[in-house]
């Protein structure tokens, strides 16, 4: 069913973020920037071990250093959790390299620096464990009393009768595939900046995703009411999925700040940022599948299993997300998943940019474009007709109020020229395709999934926005600005968005599981129509006309058809709020889905890549990129784009080039030299196609553009180096020396 | 080591300091003048958010360049690059051509691409890559940077051509 895209005036067209001018002129306020009134700065001890019992710590030379106004130890953070089973500083064993052991806070970086060099840990070597199949073998090691076999999690789930479908399937094929350890890499490094001098109230500035969830975990840590603490959000360097929970950074610093009574500043250096952030792990995907011989695909088996290194925090949601995946993009009458999160003593691993959804795609859509060949068909065919569409509802219940991946596919294929290429280009040059779906949020993940605004309208015709959600880059406050103007009939440049405080934000879980636009922008909506009817009765009697014919545009009020009998929106303003009974104008606003758990509203997008690979040395180079999303409406197009960009440059990336190098437990490249990335003369050309499916819950049609893109990104480059070299490379990332050895096997 | 006492000439406005020979220009600038526009990233020269421009408008890596050695001579950081109460071009091509995401880079990618137009306002797609080879950024993928860059030499070409004109 086609919806009528809504006539908007300022929803759809580009606008520049609201912020930009003060980040391209040095004037926007990061972390690392914030100078605080005897501000001291901390440094962390580090484990230097594997896995090693602590027999001592001695922090006499550390504290008789001159500068040095804090010292902390296992001592000082008893009773202090982080997620499971980590302790804040360990009591008995260090459990990987560049485990926290101890602190300092001292008066500048240099001495806090020395400092944590003088502080002497004597340690035991213990027995490391540090591979996954060694780790569920029966007398393995146990590394937490409470993860019998190392098994930190498990999660088995089954719909329809997976064993009878594979029986009456015509084609059955098994891949496994394998995606590396990673990390965020996001342009700002770990840092936050703790004031909890007076210990009844806990201040700090972090770049966050969540400041909500931040707010909770640090009052549970601290055993302080959640008011009592404060997160100020500035400007926030990247998210990337990695700034969604708290890390012991952000306790350290606040314990350090208690001890001392000064503010700290606590920030990664070097390798540091490398051994305490916490991306991907290792993960191996199997994948079992069964067609019949028409083509359609009728089951789909996978069972993963994730290296979750030392601890577990919240990484179980990524059973939970990638079971879901499965059914995601094709009808199918059975599946079987099982997701598995083993502890080793690598690095406590979490999410990389894909939040584990983009990673296990690259190994599904692998899988599924071997199939079609397997088959006898093209994969472009072979998606169109199992694609999903509007209307369906999958297996495990998510129902698709909207839907354009058939579209996707479609315009993706015809402006990549496919037909032409896909089978016809010569050797070592190739194609492919890979297609993805993304939830804009997901009730159930936490206990609600509300966002909140309020919206205060100002007698000079302009308004202040507060939303309670982050902007790390994704451009959300202009967004906001934009669905916020749009309903009161001003200029998004009249809007002044408010955000970074708990004290003042409303409500907003935060910008994760691709939730903002939808969410957020719902609440935003809402809380501009509440304003704008707290000022129609006013604009109805200077007009002298009924409400209901009244049309907010162009910061002018008219009655409908009648433009010429326009008032400006500022009068409006002005006349109610000098009203006599005195009047304010202050709409408030929030959306929680009305589901008892999962997502209104999905995204779909398909991209088209096309590669050269050197045969002599295995270098992959991506020539060009055709990308389509499906994002219901877009509001901001120039930045729906800039996201699409954004996805493919990291997509590229994680399949390509990054891969944290594991040595026993340590990490070999720790840098940003030599953790490779894509710079700008390695990107290719990208063609935009923005499909508009205008979904029916999302604002003015909106669905999220913020993850859905790097889902079909790392499928469609590895379809296509398959395509170059004529056999899959299985383990990303496709570096040059695993092309080389997949063209010689 | 003892400090020296040493000139330091940013954005035109001259600042005695105290700095140890082993303290860098992006310390001394951030922790003494308190100018936090000039962003710390790797601080081991491999991101590039600390450039900013030497003498000549050359990129410089303030994170690897020693303070001392900058007693006298000229720096422009992001915070002089504003002509007047106007964003410089490369500065307004970089907003409306949507070359900003979270923005942390963003002050050492416009640094980097001013290096590169102050001295070539028709760069080619090599000359672009080239000066743009030692910055990180993972928001953009670099697609928009570029994009902006090239905007930002056509407005300046302009500029070259009404200035002639007049």
């Amino acid at each position: 069913m086609a919806r009528v895209k809504e006539d908007t005036a300022v929803v759809g067209k580009n606008w520049a973020r609201l912020d930009g001018a003060d980040k391209v002129s040095g004037r926007s306020i990061f972390a690392d920037d914030v100078r605080l009134t005897g501000m001291l700065y901390g440094k962390v001890v580090r484990s230097p071990h594997v896995h090693a019992r602590i027999l001592s710590i001695d922090t006499s030379a550390a504290e008789a250093l001159a500068g040095v106004k804090a010292v902390i130890t296992p001592e000082d953070a008893k009773d202090i959790w982080l997620g499971i089973n980590q302790p804040l500083l360990p009591t008995e064993s260090v459990m990987h390299v560049g485990h926290e052991v101890a602190a300092v806070a001292a008066i500048s970086e240099e001495i806090a620096a020395r400092a944590a060099a003088l502080i002497k840990v004597e340690y035991e070597p213990l027995t490391e464990l540090l591979d996954v199949e060694k780790a569920m073998e029966d007398d393995a090691l146990q590394l937490h009393e409470k993860a019998k076999g190392n098994i930190a999690w498990k999660q088995e789930e089954e719909h329809g009768d997976p064993d009878a479908v594979f029986a009456a399937c015509d084609v059955i094929r098994e891949d496994t595939y394998i995606t590396n350890p990673s990390h965020n890499c996001f342009a700002e490094y770990h840092v936050c900046v703790a004031d909890f001098s007076s210990p009844a109230k806990l201040k700090m500035w972090t770049p966050t995703q969540t400041a909500m969830l931040f707010q909770q975990s640090l009052a549970a840590g601290f055993k302080l009411p959640v008011s009592d603490v404060r997160l100020l959000t500035l400007n926030t360097g990247g998210g990337f999925t990695g700034r969604t929970s708290t890390r012991p950074h952000h306790f350290l610093a606040a314990l350090l700040s208690r001890k001392a009574g000064r503010p700290v500043r606590l920030r990664s250096a070097g390798d540091e940022e490398f051994i305490m952030s916490r991306a991907g792990g290792r993960v191996t995907y199997k994948l079992r599948s069964g067609a019949t011989k028409d083509g359609k695909l009728k089951v789909i088996e996978a069972d993963l299993l994730f290296d979750t290194g030392a601890y577990i925090e919240s990484q179980m949601i990524v059973t939970t997300l990638t079971s879901k995946y499965i059914h995601a993009l094709y009808p199918i009458e059975a599946s079987r998943y099982r997701g598995r999160l083993i502890h080793t003593n690598n690095l406590p691993y979490y999410f990389h940019h894909g939040g584990g959804i983009a990673q296990f795609q690259f190994a599904l859509g692998q899988h599924m474009d071997a199939l079609a060949r397997d088959l006898g068909m093209d994969p472009v065919e072979f998606n169109l007709q199992n694609a999903v569409e509007e209307g369906y509802t999958t297996m495990d219940g998510a129902f698709y109020a909207s839907c354009g991946l058939k579209e996707c596919i479609e315009k993706t294929a015809a402006l990549a020229g496919w037909k032409d290429k896909y089978g016809k280009l010569p050797k070592f040059k190739g194609i492919g395709i890979g297609i993805g779906a993304m939830a804009s949020g997901a009730k159930g993940l936490f206990r609600h999934d509300t966002s909140a605004a309020f919206v205060k309208v100002t007698e000079d015709g302009k308004a202040s926005l507060f939303v309670g959600i982050p902007d790390m880059g994704q451009s959300s406050h202009t967004t906001m600005a934009i669905i916020c103007a749009e309903v009161l009939g001003i200029s998004p440049e009249d809007i002044n968005v408010v955000s970074g405080d708990t004290d003042s934000d409303p409500l907003d879980v935060g910008a994760f599981i691709q939730r903002g636009t939808f969410n957020t922008g719902n609440a935003t909506k809402n809380a501009a129509m509440d304003a704008r009817d707290q000022l129609t009765k006013k604009a109805a009697e200077l007009l002298e006309v009924e409400e209901a014919v009244l049309v907010f545009r162009d910061r002018r009020v008219y009655p409908e058809g009648q433009e010429d009998k326009a008032i400006p929106f500022k009068k409006v303003v002005y006349e109610t709020l000098h009203s006599q009974e005195g009047r304010f104008v202050m709409g408030r606003g929030f959306y929680s889905s009305p589901l008892e758990k999962g997502t209104m509203a999905y995204s779909f997008g398909a991209q088209i890549a096309e590669v050269t690979v050197d045969p002599g040395t295995g270098v992959v180079t991506v020539d060009k990129m055709t990308a389509s999303h499906d994002v219901g409406r877009a509001i901001n197009p120039r930045i729906v784009e800039g996201q699409m960009d954004g996805q493919i440059f990291s997509g590229m990336s994680q399949v390509l080039y990054e891969e944290i190098l594991m040595e026993d437990g340590q990490v070999m490249n720790p840098s940003r030299l030599d953790y490779k990335m894509p710079r700008a003369f390695e990107m290719p050309e990208v063609e935009h196609i923005i499909v508009e499916s205008i979904d029916p819950n999302g604002p003015f049609g909106a669905k999220e553009v913020g993850e859905g893109p790097i889902v079909c990104t790392m499928q469609a480059i590895a379809n296509a180096v398959t395509n170059a070299i004529g056999t899959q490379v299985k383990e990303m990332p496709l570096s040059p020396w695993r092309v080389i050895k997949a063209i010689k096997d | 080591m003892a400090k020296q006492l040493i000139t330091l000439i940013v954005n035109g406005d001259s600042y005695e300091v105290a700095a140890a020979p082993h303290q860098t220009l992006l310390e001394v600038m951030r922790d003494i003048l308190n100018m936090t526009g000039t962003k710390r990233g790797c601080t081991a020269g491999s991101c590039g958010v600390c450039t900013v421009n030497g003498e000549q408008g050359e990129a410089i890596l303030s994170c690897l360049a020693l303070a001392v050695e900058w007693d006298g001579r000229p720096v422009t950081t992001i915070e002089g690059v504003e002509e007047g109460d106007k964003l410089h071009p490369v500065q307004q091509a970089f907003l409306e051509y949507g070359a900003v995401q979270c923005g942390f880079c963003t002050p050492g990618l416009v640094m980097s691409a001013k290096a590169l137009l102050d001295v070539n306002t028709d760069p080619t797609e090599a000359d672009i890559n080239e000066a743009m080879a030692g910055a990180i950024c993972r928001c953009t993928g670099h697609i928009k940077v570029k994009k902006a860059i090239r905007e930002a030499a056509k407005a300046l070409r302009e500029r070259e051509v009404n200035d002639g004109a007049s």
